[in-house]
């Protein structure tokens, strides 16, 4: 069997700006396949181009087998989508948009109503099935939006930030949804998130995108053992700040931190702490907090990027448009 | 689901996914009377207003010999009814861009004219019921309607393709603009359009510019037709004329929503 998505050198320039500037993926049978970066990163435009919304400036890519310019009729067919935003049409009942969505997938009504009340009842909407979808909380509309995108029982689902702006009880709802999917039916996920959480909980394999290019691929593990030494993070005053970097200098590598803060890759890991204790006290500075932190997936954004992810987020619900703004 | 049904469900899919998306556009308009009560109300008001105003107007000699103004207005009434009340199909497709459902709609297989279809056969819907409700309405005000149901049924077949036409014209600046305000920005043009027209005055009565502007403007074809139904009866020429003169500017503006539709669609691999 392909590969359920494979891309080469996929490219996307809006006038001057290039949004997707060379992505390579193989994404694996059955696999949830993360995609995570900042806002901005070309996450969108990348999906976009695979669920055949917009064509690649350079580049070839095949979802389920087919090409996603030359097939793209047989691409739709194969391909559950739920984009950024969950747009769905406020004024129509769950039911209604679920035989709509049938419909439009060529799916006969006795099999299409059967399949929405399943569809429904799996995804805990079946008491809201009759309720226009404007009464619907936000989780509830993504919710709603797994189940349309679930329809016509594709080979390859595609979920654009799934989670953004949904409350904490709500995306660990949709969590769950999306293994149970991939494990009962061996459907090939492919989602895109800002939040490292969700790429480090449902992933197999994630990708990180920045500036439009993958810069750290594969196994979330694997990727935070390549890191290396667990992060030791310090909050100083502003004025001890340099001196802190310089009393930690022989510790380890500093990495990015935030405003106030300095973080040092802790050779030697735990055993070390207590001589970075002694060391920022004979230097005479005062801490305000200090942690240690076994690598995470902000590690390994951090060490490919020099920025970090976590805290740069937009506040929830900032949605934004893709790709187009940039970043 | 079995091949077999798979393949048949396949070959009647254009039609049902335009059926689908029609009923989708009607139960729209029906979930939102707001979209369409103020298409009904304004025209009213203005034929209400118009036709006490100027009633003494129609002793004017070449007024056509209608009882009253009430009845020489009827077929503007309904035709502002439908400018008003088309544009919908518009300002609803630059609402589905605007929040995604187009997206939805067309990262699925979907027939991408039925896209077009859904939303024009709403237009019609709603402007053959805004016909038959405005006569409905102006019946009890002493409007008389020569020709009786036959006359109707030309009124309500002509406010059905003006829907396709004026919505198609909305649908069209959607598709190019994907915004909700530019669709809602034509709508003074398409006012203009009525205005120099003779729709709300015969043009025998006009003078100069005005007259000549009227006379080349299709909307008074299709108005005075209307109006010689409504006052000589049923008439084979008359009837042919008015829906004629709507379905040409169904055929111009659904021509241009389809070039649109393709523009638009022009980033999507077909």
């Amino acid at each position: 069997m392909t590969a359920p998505i494979e891309a080469e050198g996929l490219v996307r320039r809006f006038g001057d700006l290039v949004a997707v500037d060379g992505v390579d993926l193989e994404v694996q049978p059955a696999e949830v396949f993360g995609f995570l970066g900042p806002n901005g990163a070309g996450k969108s435009t990348t999906v976009r181009m695979l669920t055949t919304l917009l064509k690649p400036t350079a580049g070839r890519a095949r979802v389920a087998g087919f090409d996603v310019v030359r097939e793209a009729g047989r691409v739709r067919r194969a391909i559950g989508v739920a984009l950024q935003d969950a747009a769905i049409d406020p004024l129509m009942t769950g039911t209604e948009l679920l035989r709509l969505q049938a419909v439009l997938h060529g799916i006969p009504r006795r099999h299409a109503d059967r399949r929405g009340a399943e569809l429904l009842e799996r995804v805990g909407l079946t008491a809201a099935a009759d309720r226009r979808v404007g009464t619907y909380s936000g989780g509830m509309r993504r919710r709603l939006d797994l189940a349309l995108s679930l329809v016509h029982e594709p080979e390859v689902l595609f979920l654009d930030e799934p989670t953004t702006g949904l409350d904490p009880m709500s995306r660990v709802a949709l969590w769950e949804e999306v293994r149970a999917l991939n494990q009962e039916r061996g459907t090939t996920v492919l989602l895109t998130t800002q939040y490292l959480e969700e790429a480090d909980q449902l992933a197999g394999r994630i990708a990180i995108i920045d500036y439009g290019r993958i810069v750290r691929q594969g196994e979330p593990r694997a990727l935070k053992s390549e890191v290396g030494a667990p992060t030791l993070l310090l909050a100083v005053d502003e004025a001890h700040h340099a001196a802190a970097v310089a009393a930690l200098a022989g510790f380890g590598e500093e990495r990015p931190a935030g405003p106030g803060e300095v973080a040092i890759g802790l050779e030697g890991g735990a055993a070390r702490v207590p001589d970075a204790v002694r060391a920022l006290d004979a230097a005479g500075i005062s801490v305000n907090h200090m942690e240690l932190n076994q690598p995470s997936l902000d590690d390994v954004f951090a060490e490919a990027t020099g920025r970090r992810l976590e805290g740069a987020e937009e506040p929830a619900g900032g949605g934004g448009t893709p790709a187009a703004t940039g970043g | 689901m079995t091949t077999v049904a798979l393949l048949r469900a396949h070959r009647r899919q254009p039609l049902l996914q335009a059926l689908v998306l029609s009923r989708r556009s009607v139960v729209a308009l029906l979930r939102q009377p707001t979209v369409w009560i103020p298409s009904m109300f304004f025209p009213l008001f203005f034929t209400a207003l118009n036709s006490a105003a100027f009633q003494r107007a129609t002793n004017l000699p070449g007024f056509p010999p209608f009882d009253s103004f009430l009845d020489f207005l009827v077929p503007a009434t309904i035709l502002q009814g439908v400018i008003f009340g088309a544009i919908s199909a518009g300002t609803e497709m630059a609402t589905d861009i605007e929040n995604g459902f187009f997206d939805r709609l067309i990262s699925s297989p979907v027939s991408r004219i039925s896209i077009l279809v859904g939303r024009l056969a709403g237009a019609a819907a709603l402007g053959g019921a805004q016909a038959v409700l405005f006569v409905l309405i102006l019946l009890p005000f002493g409007a008389s309607i020569g020709g009786g149901a036959v006359t109707v049924a030309v009124l309500v077949a002509t406010a059905m393709l003006l829907g396709v036409g004026i919505g198609g014209f909305g649908v069209a600046l959607a598709l190019r603009t994907g915004s909700a305000e530019a669709v809602q920005g034509s709508f003074p043009l398409l006012f203009v359009t009525l205005f120099l027209s003779s729709a709300f005055f015969p043009r025998g009565l006009m003078t100069g510019w005005y007259q000549t502007v009227a006379g080349v403007n299709p909307v008074s074809w299709m108005i005075e037709a209307q109006r010689r139904l409504l006052l000589e009866g049923f008439a084979a020429t008359d009837a042919a004329v008015a829906v004629a003169v709507a379905a040409g500017i169904g055929v111009v503006s659904v021509g241009a929503s389809l070039l649109a539709l393709r523009r638009r669609l022009a980033e999507a691999p077909a």
